[in-house]
């Protein structure tokens, strides 16, 4: 149904539609012309033999008598009248005084007779008939005429080839359009598929080519080499990412070193002690951030790739649940766990402890006093982190995933503001992503990995 | 203990000897990979603490190189890496220990002291005991003179890394590794909420207190 919906809803469909409309509407004008111009000839034909049959009339008719015309009349009509001929002679008034036709308005003139004017009761069906009233010079009034049958079997004929033939046409101008749209929506969602691999971070995946340079060729191409430099850009960002934090690590290594080797020293104040700790710590800080931002970059790099292996999320879930109820009850919160068991996923098993124990941390940190948080392993392989705490609006939800990014309410907890991004990369990893939504009230995060 | 130092850095390997020196430790030094594989070969050290990135010949090749000759001594990998992927290839080419640069004094010490003194690894034990604490491993229960103590499984598996430790220092990050796993540094108190839930529940009618906690550095299981 879904596909139905989109195959109408694409362009190539629509131009299709368009074609078959125009073609349709070019197609009736032929037609129509065709058909009058094959009218007129039938009609033509018809009112040639009614001209004959009044020109063999026309001799006796002037010279005669009325009654001896009404004889004559009679006569043709009883001997031999040919098939398909049809006769009348009337008075003034229009009474019918010969002929095989029932009297008609004395009209002069081509006309066309409806079919029960014939006399006919005992024929099959009632036909047309087309023929020239004249008045004559004695004040009598004749008509000729002809059967029409023939004219409007031909007639209905056309008419009813022409239809056929325009339904098949349609026909045939719908198929060829779903056919041909089905073939470039075949190849659109190529292009849709590897956009929206890409964004979840498959950054190798490319568009396949046919090597044709048609347009739709041509522009997969380009969305590629637009792909090219777009990995090239993010791996020389994350190349300096790295470089930096590398490069700070070392200077900042010794300096913490030498804070160390200065704190050993024997004999020192009590005060200086106290700033040594504080400045060692500090440097501890600041090399802790470098070492979540280079641990992304490798998680990003996507290198622990390879050593996917089949992890038990439910087992998972239960050593951290096991680890942090004690945590949660010491710092006044109370953590749940509603695990279902036997539930599996494919992925790197230190990276997705790592993964749930960021997520939990994260809701211990930031509730208040009193909170509740449940954490959720549901079927196929869904994991939920869910807290009744202040939550995130919903425009910062996606931002506190970047590095660094901290909500204002919580620019005073410890932090490095790194940890959800950490989170972020390795469901990445995984392909998939987190769901940050409302609990009303709170917030929850949700995972959806790949069931094994 | 005679420990042998493979560090390029000087101010490291300055650092490291001073640290070192200063707990007792006689350190040696070797600045890049050959030297320092060929003293690993001839001396006879009891720790050998290696960079993993070394001129002419890089920490993982000496560690193999070692491991094939069967010279089963001690081996600490030192790297400046985050640590993902190389924890475990240092461990697959037969390190014994890996810390991640820079680490302070008393982690590297501390870590030293467990490598140094290993128990053999094929010993098994189903009690363990120390003074008047005892931990059976196969009935999963712990008495203190003789009385028993209720564990969470936690903490008993807490417990059960400090009994081994045998009154070694045991740091916070060398607790996270072994007992709960956790290769990366938790924002939350994790350590400390177990190690003080433990203490209390041994400590429950004794005077003395077995956990001994060594500010900054780590804990210390005593009889």
């Amino acid at each position: 149904m879904l596909l139905s919906r989109r195959l109408f809803n694409t362009i190539s469909f629509r131009l299709a539609a368009l074609c078959a409309l125009l073609f349709a509407v070019i197609l009736a004008v032929l037609l129509f012309f065709n058909f009058s111009a094959t009218n007129h000839a039938l009609e033509d034909q018809l009112r040639t033999r009614v001209h004959e049959d009044f020109n063999t009339l026309a001799e006796e008719v002037d010279s005669e008598s009325s009654d001896e015309l009404v004889k004559e009349f009679d006569e043709r009509v009883k001997n031999a009248p040919s098939p398909g001929s049809y006769f009348l002679v009337a008075d003034r008034q229009g009474n019918k005084l010969a002929g095989n036709l029932s009297a008609i308005a004395p009209v002069v003139g081509w006309q066309k007779l409806p079919g029960t004017v014939a006399g006919k009761p005992d024929h099959e069906r009632a036909h047309e008939i087309w023929g020239e009233g004249k008045l004559l010079s004695n004040g009598l009034f004749i008509f000729v005429g002809q059967d029409a049958f023939r004219v409007n079997v031909a007639e209905n004929t056309l008419i009813m080839s022409y239809l056929w033939s325009g339904v098949l046409a349609g026909l045939a101008a719908l198929l060829a359009g779903i056919v041909l749209s089905r073939g470039f929506l075949h190849r659109i969602d190529a292009i849709n598929q590897t956009s929206i691999a890409i964004m979840q971070g498959n950054l190798k995946k490319r568009i396949p080519t046919r090597g044709t340079s048609d347009e739709v060729d041509r522009l997969s191409g380009n969305l590629n080499r637009l792909f090219d430099n777009n990995q090239a850009l993010l791996d020389s960002l994350r190349q300096v990412t790295v470089n930096i934090a590398h490069d700070l690590r070392t200077p900042l290594s010794r300096l913490r070193n030498k804070l160390e080797d200065a704190r050993q020293q024997p004999r020192i104040p009590a005060k200086l002690g106290e700033q040594l700790d504080g400045a060692i710590a500090e440097s501890d800080q600041l090399l802790a951030t470098f070492s979540a931002l280079l641990r992304i970059a490798q998680i990003e790099s996507g290198s622990r790739k390879k050593a996917f292996a089949p992890v038990s999320l439910s087992e998972l879930a239960e050593r951290v649940f096991a680890i942090y109820q004690a945590v949660a009850e010491d710092e006044g919160r109370k953590l749940l766990a509603d695990i279902k068991p036997g539930i599996s996923c494919l992925g790197d098993g230190e990276l997705l402890l790592q993964l749930c124990v960021n997520l939990v941390e994260n809701a211990i940190r930031h509730t208040p006093k009193g909170a509740e948080i449940t954490l959720r392993v549901s079927a196929p392989a869904k994991l939920e982190v869910a807290d009744d705490g202040p939550g995130i609006p919903p425009d910062q939800r996606e931002k506190v995933l970047e590095r660094f990014y901290r909500l204002d309410q919580s620019r005073t907890t410890p932090g490095s503001g790194l940890g959800l991004a950490l989170v972020s990369a390795i469901a990445t990893l995984h392909d998939t992503r987190v769901e940050l939504a409302d609990n009303s009230p709170g917030l929850i995060a949700r995972v959806r990995f790949q069931p094994t | 203990m005679k420990i042998l130092v493979i560090e390029d850095d000087k101010t490291t390997s300055d650092h490291l000897r001073q640290g070192l020196a200063n707990n007792g430790h006689q350190a040696e030094l070797a600045a890049d990979g050959k030297t320092g594989l060929a003293k690993a070969r001839t001396g006879n050290f009891d720790v050998l603490v290696v960079d993993r990135m070394l001129p002419q010949l890089d920490g993982l090749s000496i560690v193999k190189a070692l491991r094939d000759a069967g010279n089963h001594t001690a081996i600490l990998l030192l790297t400046t890496m985050s640590g993902l992927d190389d924890r475990v290839e240092g461990l697959e080419a037969g390190a014994d220990d890996y810390l991640v640069k820079p680490f302070a004094m008393p982690e590297l010490l501390a870590r030293l002291n467990a490598l140094a003194r290993r128990p053999p690894a094929n010993s098994v034990q189903t009690v363990l005991r120390l003074g008047g604490l005892e931990l059976d491993l196969l009935k999963r229960e712990v008495r203190r003179d003789g009385q028993l103590v209720d564990l969470q499984p936690q903490e008993f598996k807490l417990l059960e890394y400090l009994m081994r430790s045998d009154g070694r220092i045991v740091t916070k990050t060398m607790l996270l590794e072994h007992v709960w796993g956790f290769h990366f540094d938790p924002q939350t108190t994790v350590v400390e909420t177990h190690m003080s839930r433990l203490r209390a529940k041994l400590d429950r009618g004794h005077d003395k207190s077995m956990i001994i906690t060594q500010r900054g550095v780590g804990y210390r299981l005593v009889a």
